[in-house]
């Protein structure tokens, strides 16, 4: 019974990835609006674009260990 | 015989594993490549225009230097050095996932002590910067919000050991997973036609050198951009007086 309950934590924590998901998008189509109204920020939007993205998997990534934790600890 | 809440016995002996071992290469490395560039670059002319190594040594501090001004301002030109030594061990440990050895922050001990160094490097900037206001930032709107502020502040810490850690561990994890399944793969395909200790290496090859390009350059590449960005813009934002015209790159400096 324990170990059924840890795969079942364990998949419940992964439920905070559907933020992150939803976030990279919304970050992303934002990036594609400034690109095409200003092609010449092209190249300053795709780095920030990069570190926004990268900032916001944080917290998917906060919810992976959680769920190892879970599993294995 | 009772048993202690806190047992010491294994105290003092020390741990070996595999990214123990992967972060001291990945410090042998750093050092090593530090006195070659200063035995290079002592006996160089600096009349004469670069080559090779040294073009490519002075291009990289460089762009870092520029990199550094531009995100905090002329007057932190000094942290370069800190800035580049943080950028090259990070890349350099997930850079060396590509030969299949462990990654060395895959163990907690390796980001925490790097984010420990960002996280006193802020509030010893903000200390000599504010002096004695620097414990103003804990009532800061009213005197009720102390609880708060003092669980918020070890928020920079948290975020900073945790990118690393996670994206090192998951890459580790899905890594071991392929190699795994994939010899386990080759193995039933390739089983009856050659002898049994070879019969697992043939399938791997093919599929994990593009997972090795995303998991460790790729995310690597990323992950040092992310560090050194946030450890620039918190430490430069502990300034009280910022004034935006020191903000000129060597480049336009000398132009």
């Amino acid at each position: 019974m324990d170990n059924g309950l840890k795969y079942i934590g364990a998949g419940i924590a992964m439920l905070g990835v559907i933020g992150s998901g939803i976030g990279e998008g919304r970050i992303c189509a934002h990036a594609l609006d400034g690109m095409a109204r200003n092609p010449e920020a092209t190249s300053s939007l795709r780095g920030t674009m990069i570190l926004g993205c990268a900032i916001d998997e944080t917290t998917g990534i906060y919810s992976l260990i959680v769920a190892i934790l879970c599993l294995f600890i | 015989m009772t048993t202690l809440a806190l047992d010491i016995s294994n105290m003092f002996k020390l741990d070996f594993s595999g990214e123990v071992i992967m972060s001291l290469i990945v410090m042998l490395i750093i050092c090593i490549l530090s006195v070659i560039i200063f035995f290079v670059f002592r006996k160089k002319d600096p009349t004469k225009p670069d080559h090779g190594f040294t073009m490519v040594v002075e291009t990289a501090v460089e762009k870092i230097q520029n990199f550094v001004v531009e995100t905090m301002g002329r007057k932190y030109e000094g942290f370069t050095g800190y800035v580049l030594t943080l950028a090259l061990y990070i890349f350099l440990c997930f850079f060396l996932g590509i030969t299949g050895l462990p990654n060395a922050l895959i163990s907690l001990q390796v980001p925490l002590s790097i984010g420990l160094c960002t996280f006193v490097m802020i509030h010893a900037v903000a200390i000599h910067k504010n002096k004695w206001k620097y414990y103003k930032r804990f009532t800061s709107p009213l005197a009720v919000f102390l609880p708060i502020n003092l669980i918020s502040m070890w928020a920079p810490l948290l975020s900073l050991t945790l990118r690393l850690f996670g994206n090192a561990l998951s890459g580790y994890i899905i890594m071991s997973i392929m190699y795994y399944y994939l010899g386990a793969l080759s193995d039933v395909i390739f089983g009856g036609f050659v002898a049994q200790g070879l019969s697992s290496i043939w399938i791997a090859p093919i599929i994990t050198p593009w997972l090795h390009m995303y998991f460790d350059l790729f995310t690597g590449a990323i992950q040092t951009l992310v560090f050194i960005v946030l450890t620039m813009i918190w430490i430069s934002q502990e300034d009280p007086d910022e004034s935006i015209e020191e903000n000129v790159t060597l480049k336009e400096e000398l132009a």
